[in-house]
């Protein structure tokens, strides 16, 4: 194990990205919507080790009740559009929408229209966009911590 | 290798006849799908015996057919999603619990399971991590659980329905979205689909570059699936080490193939790209660091008490149940099902001397299907390097038989067996259906599952490691 520990210390101080720049946090909760699976590689390679998001206080939380930031993938299949509003539905405000990749945007999309609700923004109001197929770790982590940001600014109490 | 065979036409009447004198012969179930739509859909049967495959098709009058569920238990699912999405009544298949449908009817897809004590625990769609959506729905007794329902397909988008019409060459996007993780295994099935309805033999170089590409997808795959057993087990530096091989390994496939989950690396009929020697050549070096680093960390797992109590003897699948549900993929070997789809499909990709993977305790649990992986990651390295040392060429593919109405193609994907069935009209679509490694070891994840305790279920299931995406379509 401890040869394990010390190659990831030497792969952090290698590789990994700058120190943090901003202070603050962010809760993430992840919903997938009809996805390839690919956002969510993406997504999940972002918090390992050479992105580490959590190093910059973002972080994934179990439930939409502890979360900031509502993180999306995959068009809205007519199956998922009701668990996405309960999960929006769930969060504290201020709360964030971000659409994580091509599909959630609805750019390209593929499939039957009969099973698809439509992107995101057709269903939730949506702040923070994150184009690419699949968005790279390190664009998803960039979004991110743009969106440190946004939290901070409470801009968008006016649209309750 | 030889063309699709042609399609054995039989009556309603003798279907189950047939299908089983051809299963006690040995066959084994490659894909059921149906295909037309009422009042008469046809069902389609794709068996295969070693290396030799046999297709069937009757008519479903009135939407009826016997069903061959119990001659072939791996076509559970097969059956209940022709029913879902092309209305066909399986004779005899009772309860026909809905599928790929979602019906409001809560008595239509949960399994009733009654006694003192029995409550349920339902998990999903949404689940507490990074993961795709679906619902699990246990019975349990205390811890115990007695029972699993699944209910998937929560991520259906009707790629199937959505590919038909399309010409051949734009049926690979559909093949290939189906799931980023199993992208080129999917639309390399696809292809070889296209191909055989088009009479087309893929050359050398197309055979080489496509292994080259599936096992690059093995390669992040087996990875990112050990980093995931190591976090189902609450081993966080193993996690964290399998993740930053993925990483790069994952980079290996954006420099030499232009995309992380090499998308856009299978076209029918031709290779998409060529390597470039310098590119493969730091590739080379590149993969053999992986495969070393990844070995050094397998070892010192191994080294741990721990985790090895904690994987040993937990979810365990008996051989005979393996061949008996139709378990294929790692999941399979580690049961000791020795078989391999890159060994039955030889003439199509490039395998000269690959044999499926023995692990030392093929005792069928998460020990066993972690280790099966790490075996094969060592050969999915072994193949890699030596194809990049001579870097294949473009690709591409010949007329070399008749062109027929019916293709189905077949490859090892991570995850395991993926059968690609193709029907056209010359140029068109009519008909596509994929099954994947996934979609055959979800139902033997849930015939796994009951008689272990709730808490072991996330990592039993962290080590099947299957696709919602690549099942829901
Ligand atoms: S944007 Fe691309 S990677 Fe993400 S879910 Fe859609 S198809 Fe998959």
């Amino acid at each position: 194990m401890f040869v394990l520990l010390k190659r990831l210390q030497h792969l952090r101080r290698t590789v990994a990205l700058p120190a943090p720049a901003r202070p603050g946090s962010l809760a993430l909760r992840h919903v997938d919507c009809g996805s390839c699976n690919g956002c969510e590689h993406e997504l999940t390679n972002a918090a390992g080790p050479h992105y580490d998001l959590e190093r910059f206080g973002i972080s994934v939380v179990a439930s939409p009740r502890h979360a900031d930031v509502l993180l999306i993938t995959g068009t809205v299949t007519t199956r998922m559009a009701g668990p996405l509003r309960a999960a929006y539905a769930a969060m504290p405000e201020p709360r964030l929408v971000a659409a994580l990749g091509d599909c959630a945007l609805g750019i390209g999309v593929l499939g039957d229209p009969d099973q698809l609700a439509g992107p995101v923004e057709d269903l939730l109001p949506v702040d923070v966009r994150v184009a690419g197929c699949p968005p790279t770790p390190a664009a998803i982590a960039e979004a991110l911590l743009d969106a440190l940001d946004l939290v901070r600014t409470p801009r968008r109490e006016d649209r309750r | 290798m030889s063309p699709t065979p042609a399609i054995e036409h039989v009556d309603a009447g003798s279907w189950r006849a047939t299908v089983s004198a051809a299963v006690e012969r040995g066959a084994e179930l490659d894909c059921l799908w149906a295909a037309g739509g009422a009042p008469d859909p046809a069902v389609r049967l794709a068996l295969r015996q070693g290396a030799a495959r046999r297709l069937f098709s009757t008519r479903a009058e009135g939407s009826r057919v016997a069903t061959i569920v119990d001659l072939l238990p791996a076509a559970e699912w097969d059956e209940r999603e022709a029913h879902d999405t092309h209305g066909v009544r399986f004779d005899g298949h009772e309860p026909l619990r809905a599928l790929v449908a979602h019906p409001a009817d809560r008595a239509a897809w949960v399994t009733p399971v009654e006694g003192p004590d029995v409550h349920e625990v339902a998990v999903g769609p949404i689940h507490a991590g990074i993961i795709e959506s679906g619902h699990f729905r246990f019975h349990v007794v205390g811890e115990r659980v007695l029972h699993l329902d699944l209910r998937l397909f929560y991520k259906h988008r009707g790629l199937e329905r959505a590919a038909e019409g399309l010409t051949l060459a734009a049926g690979i996007p559909v093949a290939q979205r189906a799931c980023a993780a199993c992208a080129v295994a999917n639309s390399v099935a696809y292809a070889q689909a296209a191909e055989s309805t088009l009479g087309l033999q893929p050359d050398e170089d197309l055979r080489r570059s496509r292994t080259l590409v599936i096992e690059l997808e093995r390669l992040y795959n087996h990875l990112h699936d050990l980093s995931a057993l190591c976090a189902g087990i609450g081993f966080d530096p193993g996690t964290m080490t399998f993740a930053a091989l993925k990483e790069r390994a994952q980079r290996v496939n954006e420099r030499i193939a232009g995309h992380r989950f090499l998308f856009g690396t299978v076209r029918v009929g031709e290779g998409a790209r060529s390597i470039d020697d310098a590119g493969a050549s730091s590739a080379h070096d590149e993969v053999q660091a992986i495969g070393r680093e990844a070995a050094d960390a397998w070892r010192t797992l191994t080294f741990m008490a721990s985790a090895e109590d904690r994987m040993r003897g937990v979810g365990p699948l008996a051989k005979e149940d393996a061949e008996r549900w139709g378990a294929v993929g790692p999941v399979a070997r580690a049961s000791g099902v020795h078989r391999d789809a890159r060994t039955d499909e030889r003439g199509l990709l490039w395998y000269p001397d690959l044999q499926p993977a023995r692990p030392e305790h093929p005792a069928g649990d998460v020990a066993a299907r972690a280790e099966v992986r790490a075996a094969e990651l060592e050969q999915t390295c072994a193949i890699l390097t030596g194809l990049l040392t001579s870097p294949p060429g473009r690709g591409s593919s010949a007329a070399a038989h008749e062109p027929a109405s019916l293709g189905v193609g077949r490859v090892e994907s991570p995850r395991g067996a993926t059968v690609c069935c193709v029907e056209a009209d010359e140029d068109q679509i009519t008909r596509l259906h994929l099954r994947t490694g996934s979609y055959a070891n979800w139902p033997v994840l849930a015939r796994v599952v009951p008689g272990a305790i709730l808490p072991d279920f996330p990592l039993i299931n962290k080590s099947f490691e299957l696709c919602y995406a690549c099942a829901d379509r």
